[in-house]
């Protein structure tokens, strides 16, 4: 496969069109412009749909609506972008439709502005819009990730019927690195076994997030519960770099990780026995994991670009154990110098 | 003139915009408030803790601008300071896309805001992407001319119209290239209780593709040619238009844009650049632009 270098808001594309994606709507913003650029230049070559909406809302329900049909169907936006599109997040979570939406996360609250910030987590971790209802969550760190978690994220998407939402930011948005285009390609396909297309066989399909009676939406809810439960069981992903013997351990997702990364090096230079658990999903956490990790008396640090919204999930995780934090807000990155500090301070 | 915008904000050399806003504040007074939806005005005139503004401004995000002033009409109703000019000064992706639902809402309900479009024809703010008032095969990075495609598919969006239909007191367009007449459209807003909506004509040097000498030629070529048609609608009715003396061919105009290029290089462009006469030709007609 050919290795190309590229921004990480186009790898998004490369990933999507490989898995089978065939219809993408969109809306300007930026840090994430560039997927609508793209999408605009490659789906139409390719025989599959763009559409430019007129504004957020209307993307992501174009998507509803697509999706509804068995579409293998992308959305991508930026903070302010992303609140707007909550609502329609929720009614496919509610009648259970796959999508794949990629936040590129910018620097709020507000509108910010156009830098980094990793200040989505809750947003996206935790549902976003209203109603009980998780999403999948994937951060990739590269722009590699970026392709393969976009691909990724159209498998979870479709196992589960489910919204799965790639969360990156400005950095890996913009980023140029090498990548090594995807060795499988996906056909556009629609999975009449569930959708409504129009078709006789697909007439006894029902989507709706509509329950009125108090039961069969408490019933519904329960099966969704039950989805979830399965999601936290089997899609935990993550990954670990020297934390076997660590006694200090960063968690870190996105591009804050990298910066982690090579925090550990230099401790390790120093002496100091330091380790990463980068999660590769933020939804479901590797809870377990970073128990154990605390469990034989490692000490935890979160370095994350927002107040510490993943450090609650380690804490919940760890049983309220001390957790400590290093982070950067406004559009800035965190320093090397700063997590280093950190690794002394606990060390 | 009073300026009421200051200088050293961040526009583009060449950027008409903040000639347009220089020239409603002038026209409005310093009793005026502002409001503005993010875009190309709201980033080059308030990077804090700068601002431009030499009357009150706010700001909100894209698609609710028209909602904001309503709210602080009813505020200044309450207070008694209706002679209080509240302005709501916004790009054409805000107001012919992303806002059209609030601005709708706020025209029916009568209130005293006086909607301003700066009319770029594209959203110039997150990289030219196109909008719903870009023009017939216009290239931009959404619609991207090449081999099979001339650009952007759709004729622009007829917004003074469905101003028009919610039966707004006021209706104009405005250029840059007309100050007189821009100044004294604002005026008139002003005067007119109830709603407005202006649409001023804004060369954009980096999505239009041009250098920045040529904005206010350029400006001038579109109202020439009769693709930017001056016009007013009071309570409903024509009241007014701007005539043309010698109407230009569409070339003229445009040929002065890089975003028409594929046009004069393409197979297939004379047929397109006879479909945009048509268009011009038929505003002419429509608004009695000549003679």
């Amino acid at each position: 496969m050919p290795t190309k270098l590229i921004e990480g808001n186009s790898a998004v594309i490369v990933g999507a069109l490989y898995a089978g994606c065939d219809c993408f709507f969109g809306y300007p913003i930026t840090p994430a412009s560039e997927i609508l650029h793209e999408a605009s230049r490659f789906f139409p070559k390719l025989n599959r749909r763009f559409v430019q909406a007129e504004s957020e809302e209307a993307a992501i329900n174009m998507a509803y609506g697509a999706a509804a049909a068995g579409h293998r169907v992308l959305a991508a936006s930026s903070g302010p972008g992303m609140s707007l599109k909550q609502e329609g997040i929720s009614y496919m979570a509610g009648a259970e439709l796959p999508c794949v939406i990629v936040n590129i996360n910018r620097a709020g609250p507000g509108l910010g502005n156009i830098g980094p910030e990793q200040s989505d987590y809750n947003q996206a971790v935790k549902g976003g819009g209203h109603g009980c209802y998780e999403n999948i969550v994937l951060a990739p760190n590269s722009v590699q990730e970026m392709c393969d978690m976009t691909m990724l994220a159209f498998d979870l998407a479709f196992k589960y019927r489910n919204p799965v939402i790639v969360l990156a930011d400005g950095v890996l948005g913009h980023m140029v690195e090498p990548l090594k285009f995807p060795d499988r390609a996906i056909e556009p396909k629609i999975d009449d076994s569930w959708a409504v297309s129009g078709t006789k066989e697909t007439r006894g399909n029902l989507i709706t997030s509509i329950t009125l009676d108090f039961n069969e939406l408490e019933r519904h809810n329960l099966n969704l519960q039950e989805k979830f439960q399965r999601m936290r069981e089997s899609e935990v992903m993550f990954e670990e770099y020297m934390t076997e013997d660590a006694d200090v351990v960063l968690v870190s997702y996105g591009i804050s990780s990298r910066i982690a990364r090579s925090a550990v090096d230099a401790a390790r230079k120093e002496g100091i026995r330091a380790g990463l658990l980068r999660p590769l999903a933020l939804y479901p956490f590797p809870s377990q994991e970073i128990k154990a990790l605390s469990d034989r008396g490692a000490k935890m640090i979160s370095v994350e670009m927002n107040e510490g919204q993943m450090r609650d999930d380690i804490r919940l995780a760890t049983n309220c154990a001390p957790v400590e934090l290093v982070c950067r807000y406004g559009g800035n990155l965190i320093a090397l110098g700063d997590v280093l500090g950190k690794i002394r301070e606990v060390a | 003139m009073q300026n009421l915008f200051a200088p050293g904000h961040r526009a583009c050399a060449g950027c008409a915009m903040p000639t347009a806003v220089k020239l409603i504040l002038d026209a409005a007074g310093p009793n005026t408030i502002v409001a503005s939806p993010t875009g190309c005005l709201e980033v080059i005139s308030t990077p804090f803790p700068e601002s431009a503004w030499e009357v009150a401004w706010i700001h909100s995000l894209f698609e609710n601008a028209a909602a904001v002033a309503s709210g602080i009409d009813v505020v200044m109703k309450r207070l008694g300071k209706e002679d209080t000019n509240i302005l709501v000064i916004a790009g054409d992706g805000s107001t012919f896309d992303i806002g059209i639902g609030c601005i709708s809402g706020m025209f029916e309900r009568g209130h005293n805001v006086k909607y301003i479009c700066y009319d770029n024809e594209a959203y110039m703010n997150t990289g030219v992407q196109r909008s719903s008032s870009t023009p017939f095969c216009t290239n931009t990075t959404t619609t991207p001319a090449g081999k099979v495609s001339f650009g952007n598919p759709l004729p622009k969006k007829d917004m003074p119209a469905i101003a028009v239909a919610h039966r707004v007191p006021y209706v104009a367009t405005a250029s840059v290239a007309y100050p007189v007449d821009l100044r004294k459209k604002v005026k008139r807003a002003c005067e007119i209780k109830g709603p407005a909506y202006i649409q001023i004509s804004a060369p954009c040097i980096t999505g239009w593709n041009f250098e920045a000498g040529n904005t206010i030629e350029i400006a001038r070529l579109a109202v020439e040619t009769c693709l930017w048609p001056l016009y007013e609608y009071v309570f409903g009715e024509l009241d007014g238009v701007k005539k043309v003396r010698s109407k230009k061919p569409v070339e003229d105009y445009l040929k002065t844009q890089g975003r028409y290029r594929h046009l004069f290089r393409k197979e297939g462009g004379a047929e397109v650049i006879a479909k945009i006469q048509a268009m011009a030709d038929a505003n002419a007609l429509k608004f009695g632009l000549l003679g």
